[in-house]
């Protein structure tokens, strides 16, 4: 008997274990055939091909955001290779390989470790998490590996990590941008904004990005009347849009999650109540396809930052957005961009170090030493960041980061600030609530 | 001690396994990578040994595993970031304040006999609710990851830049939750919790207290747990609240019921089968086709627990029965030969 009872107690132990793990696994491509590791580069003798490592959340709850990076990148050293690979190294090509990083911070960093220790890449990207990054930019520094993070979350660069590069903007950045698009429109727009709500999902992401549209409301002066922060897996937001009704904003700055922007904009078309003008910041939610067709017109004139331009007009970018589309269906946004332009910052190091470091250009501290000589203002990384220019500070932060914001208009996501990379005009206030 | 007695085929095992595990890292002259996962396979050992006090002997079926061994990193975490104690005095506060929690729930619980599914039910809560309390609780915890400095000594702030320390902390903690196990086993109280696991009114009839009985097996369970959480810090570095995590608890327990409920050694082998086992199909189809290792890991779980239901322990024994009848017939038959000729 007691043989039966511990088999099924088991059996559905196993069976929760494996929904909660696999919950967001999506269907993956296989990734390129990746042959033997190749042998350790005898002094200064290039290796045949240069490896290039992905580490990703491939399985586990951030898994859609790790396969669109993942994707990004393929792209990228693909089209890297196709244009003659690295030119001041005699056209040497790149080779990608890919290790999941599950759903844990002890998985990340195994598989950090397990990337380095099997493959040894001059260069790695990815991580996506703010605490796989934490962990894994230990096993970089360690084996000098240059990573190269998708994080959004400041503190990543704070920790003194001299081989660790973030070439997209911080989640303070996008809060920041948020409260700037919201002025700017609806100063050009002869609106009155004199007071903010903000508001945010309790991660470490949405507070940075709330930090810094507070910061900026604030240096203008302007009121904020709430903040509130909730948790990410909430099911309910009834009560906290009544007290946001309460306090009756004029524009509320909201960075979400993602399944929680679709319970958020479901609870203000119930609850009947409007500002004028909701923003998002954080690059998730409210704007993606997936929310927009769960949301119908309640997400109609949301807006949204993101930390790459689909939209922007250059050759490269249009190559990357054709290839992408053609192949998965849909554009590339926030995790297939940024890895795109990461590989392509990498790409610039690597002509550069093999320029002034002719001798040894793949040794880390002549990489590292390339990563903070960039400063571009052109070439196929440049084309496809949001903004004109990038170059490192000390810490690998890009001291030029570009945030742009989507709009969802007439049911689509269309980019409408800054305005010189923009596809249409920004609509302000938020004419569906307007109408109500 | 008798000498003859202790050489017997179970103990050389035993001491070959350990002899083992303390060479590995030196012959082998083992990557980083390696070693990290030996050493998080030893995590998950301890882990699935202590849960086997109050789960495989105590029948209890524990799943917050994770609450424990969060709150002993955030103890040892906060007291080296704030006041720069060192995690080797963390981690014991961190066990005892671990244990205080497990006391604070478990007295209640068995108080009022909430066994089972409910008690499972009441465990696997607790993570979730300790996970919450942290996120919202900013000076300890908070949604922004807090690092653990390095600090001058790396013996001190227990961060080494290799993982060859921690793996052999670990070995010794493995070593030590191993015979903390089988003294309970072997001890009244260990007799108590399996009758208690089999028939728990049966047993109170007999006048064994079996609320005093769980709560011991709880505090010791909840005491390694917290220890293991301190290191568990130091390994990754950084305190979030990530770390109470539910789907580790279930993993702890399912690595006590695949071990063999009740056997000394039975989690300790099932977790470094399974979670080695798991990292290899993670490291080899992980890239391939994203959560084909989790299915077929799952695979393998199922099938254990439809075709060896007790667990991987009782096949284990009755390989060692077998080498000893063999031991004793093949010395026995010596005797017949010597004596026939």
């Amino acid at each position: 008997m007691k043989d039966r009872k511990f088999s099924t107690v088991l059996l559905t132990l196993a069976l929760i274990f494996v929904l909660f793990a696999g919950a967001c696994a999506p269907a993956a491509p296989a990734a390129p055939e990746a042959p033997e590791a190749p042998a350790a580069p005898t002094a200064k003798a290039l290796p045949d091909e240069i490896v290039v490592g992905v580490v990703q959340p491939l399985t586990g709850s951030f898994a859609v955001f790790g396969k669109e990076g993942q994707i990004g990148a393929e792209l990228a050293i693909k089209h890297i290779n196709e244009a003659g690979g690295i030119k001041s190294m005699g056209g040497k090509k790149l080779r990608i390989v890919v290790e999941d990083a599950g759903g844990t911070a002890d998985s990340a960093k195994l598989a950090t470790e397990s990337m380095i220790s099997k493959n040894r890449p001059v260069a790695i990207l990815g991580e996506y998490i703010s605490r796989f990054v934490m962990a894994a930019s230990e096993v970089t520094d360690r084996e000098k590996v240059i990573l190269i993070a998708d994080a959004l979350v400041p503190q990543i660069t704070q920790m003194g990590r001299q081989y660790l590069f973030r070439p997209g903007p911080t989640a303070t950045n996008h809060g920041a941008m948020a409260y700037q698009f919201v002025k700017e429109t609806a100063a050009a727009a002869g609106v009155e904004v004199t007071s903010l709500a903000i508001l945010n999902e309790d991660s470490a992401n949405g507070r940075a990005n709330s930090l810094g549209a507070t910061e900026a409301a604030l240096k203008d002066k302007i009121s904020i009347v709430t903040t509130l922060e909730y948790p990410y897996d909430i099911t309910d937001a009834t009560q906290i849009v009544q007290q946001l009704e309460k306090a009756n904003p004029d524009v509320i700055i909201h960075t979400p999650y993602f399944n929680d922007a679709i319970v958020f904009g479901k609870a203000f078309k119930e609850t009947g109540y409007y500002p004028k003008f909701i923003a998002g910041a954080g690059a998730c939610g409210y704007v993606d396809p997936a929310s927009i067709a769960a949301l119908g017109d309640a997400a109609e004139g949301i807006s949204m930052t993101f930390s790459y331009n689909p939209a922007k007009d250059t050759p490269q970018n249009k190559k990357f957005v054709d290839e992408y589309k053609a192949t998965y269906g849909y554009i590339p946004t926030e995790g297939a961009g940024m890895n795109y332009y990461g590989a392509m910052v990498l790409y610039e190091a690597l002509e550069y170090a093999g320029t002034n470091f002719p001798d040894d250009p793949l040794n880390p501290d002549n990489l590292r030493a390339s990563f903070l000589a960039l400063d571009l203002t052109s070439g196929p990384a440049v084309e496809t960041y949001p903004s004109n220019q990038i170059k490192f500070s000390p810490t690998g932060d890009n001291l030029f980061p570009g945030v742009v914001v989507l709009q969802v208009q007439n049911g689509q996501p269309v980019v409408v600030y800054p305005a010189d990379g923009a596809e249409a005009k920004p609509v302000f206030p938020n004419p569906y609530y307007v109408a109500k | 001690m008798n000498v003859k007695k202790f050489f017997n085929p179970r103990n050389i095992l035993i001491l070959f396994g350990v002899g083992i595990a303390l060479v590995i890292p030196l012959i082998f002259k083992a990557g980083q990578y390696t070693m990290l996962l030996m050493t998080t396979v030893l995590l998950y050992a301890i882990l699935a040994s202590a849960w086997n006090i109050i789960g495989g002997m105590a029948g209890q079926l524990d799943l917050a595993a994770a609450a424990y061994l969060g709150l002993g990193a955030f103890t040892t975490g906060t007291l080296l970031i704030r006041w720069n104690i060192t995690p080797w005095v963390g981690m014991i506060i961190g066990g005892l304040v671990a244990t205080l929690l497990a006391m604070l729930i478990g007295f209640p619980l068995f108080g009022f006999k909430v066994k089972e599914l409910w008690y499972a039910l009441s465990s696997s809560a607790l993570v979730v609710v300790m996970q919450s309390l942290f996120m919202m609780w900013n000076e300890v915890g908070g949604p922004t990851e807090k690092y653990l400095p390095v600090g001058t000594s790396p013996w001190y702030s227990l961060r080494f830049n290799d993982y060859m320390p921690y793996y052999y902390i670990m070995l010794i903690i493995l070593v030590v939750v191993l015979l903390v196990n089988r003294w309970i086993r072997y001890s009244k109280l260990g007799y108590s919790l399996l009758a208690l696991g089999e028939d728990e009114d049966a047993v109170e009839v007999l006048g064994v207290n079996s609320q005093s009985s769980k709560l011991k097996a709880l505090a010791i369970y909840s005491f390694i747990c917290g220890v293991v959480g301190g290191i568990f810090a130091s390994i990754y570095g950084y305190v979030h609240p990530a770390f109470f995590d539910t789907s580790m608890s279930m993993e702890i327990a399912i690595l006590g019921i695949v071990g063999g409920m009740g056997f000394i050694y039975g989690p300790a082998l099932a977790a470094i089968v399974m979670v080695s086992f798991r990292e290899v199909l993670r490291a080899s189809l992980g890239s391939q086709l994203a959560g084909l290792y989790l299915a077929v890991y799952a695979i393998i779980l199922i099938v254990v627990a439809l075709y060896q239901p007790r667990g991987i322990a009782p096949l284990v024994e009755r390989g060692i029965k077998k080498a000893q009848t063999y031991f004793v017939e093949l010395t026995r038959g010596r005797r017949a030969d010597i004596k026939s000729s």
